[in-house]
């Protein structure tokens, strides 16, 4: 005879038990303490503004009506914005077209620079590259032959602990410009859901790229 | 501040709920330690479901990719709808094997 307590139930139950007490744990503690914020500026490689060959801006997508994405815009903009202090001479943006087809986001991107007063001669495309991984060994061919060796790259902050070795196995001496020079607290459940997702993401990314030996 | 308010709600209509239950339905206090692990048996079933969709989301666009099915982006199973859905799935499967296990049916 048994003396597992019936309401035990079965392996099943106490799995899903289990897991869902795991998930309703980690909900709260991701919508309701301030530890994403933590962990985020935690993870968070400094900014190192200073004098290069090149700025190099990555993707972040467009939206299905071609506009660029949140991400894409801040990235842009931040660039651009590096680009207008003077700290490099060459302005690199990347971008494929959407899925849906239609202009490169580094195209669109190249427009918003020109309006915002960056010379087209400063502004070098790259609409190809789909992944971060490509959008280093693209840049690679790129910059290389014209003998760039230092770039300012400029990407979110979770993205740049990725992106930031696979520029400098792609030869490049690389200085961190993240989209913001310091980590902001998220301002709300839905917000730190937000930026416990990104990370998630970004984690996931991470380990992807270790196991296929990008890293 | 947002969250206290939020976590304030939820508390107050909780307790009125209860209130209700215990008082106006009659239901036993006992019973809602069953309802707890029910609960929790429904969004682990939920969260099962969504680590499986992930799962055979990525592998299926990396496989893609690999017959170079065209450039898929990892990022479309990065969508809250697959977590709903998932939850949906996993409340599905729990009813049904609640009313498997009434009609006598064989429970692993």
């Amino acid at each position: 005879m048994s003396n597992r307590d019936p309401r035990e139930g079965s392996a099943w139950a106490r799995i899903c038990r289990a897991v869902g007490l795991a998930g309703l744990a980690l909900f709260i503690v991701a919508a309701f303490t301030p530890l994403p914020s933590l962990v985020e500026r935690w993870l968070a490689i400094p900014a190192r503004l200073e004098p290069a060959d090149a700025l190099v801006v990555l993707a972040a997508g467009l939206n299905n009506d071609g506009v660029l994405s949140n991400n894409s815009l801040r990235r842009a903009l931040r660039g651009i914005a590096l680009y207008n202090k003077g700290l490099a001479p060459l302005l690199v943006l990347s971008g494929a077209p959407a899925q849906t087809g239609g202009r490169p986001e580094a195209q669109v991107r190249a427009d918003l620079a020109g309006e915002l007063g960056v010379p087209p001669a400063a502004v070098v495309l790259l609409g190809t590259a789909r992944t971060t991984r490509e959008e280093a060994v693209e840049v690679g061919k790129l910059l290389k032959p014209r003998g760039i060796q230092r770039i300012l790259l400029v990407t979110d902050g979770d993205h740049m602990a990725r992106a930031l070795p696979l520029f400098e196995r792609a030869g490049f001496e690389v200085l961190p410009a993240p989209v913001f020079d310091t980590v902001y607290d998220a301002a709300g459940p839905e917000d730190r859901l937000s930026t416990s997702r990104s990370m998630l993401m970004e984690l996931g990314a991470r380990l992807y790229y270790r196991a296929a030996g990008y890293l | 501040m947002q969250e206290l308010f939020i976590l304030g709600v939820v508390v107050l209509t909780s307790a009125a709920a209860g209130v209700f239950a215990v008082r106006g339905l009659a239901w036993s206090v006992g019973a809602l330690a069953a309802a707890v692990r029910a609960t929790l048996e429904f969004v682990g079933a939920g969260l099962v479901f969504f680590v499986l969709n992930l799962v055979v989301g990525v592998a299926t666009i990396l496989i893609l990719r690999t017959l170079g099915g065209g450039p898929v982006s990892v990022y479309v199973v990065n969508d809250v709808a697959l977590l709903a859905l998932s939850l949906l799935q996993g409340l599905a499967f729990q009813c049904w094997r609640q009313a498997a296990r009434a009609t006598g049916g064989t429970l692993r």
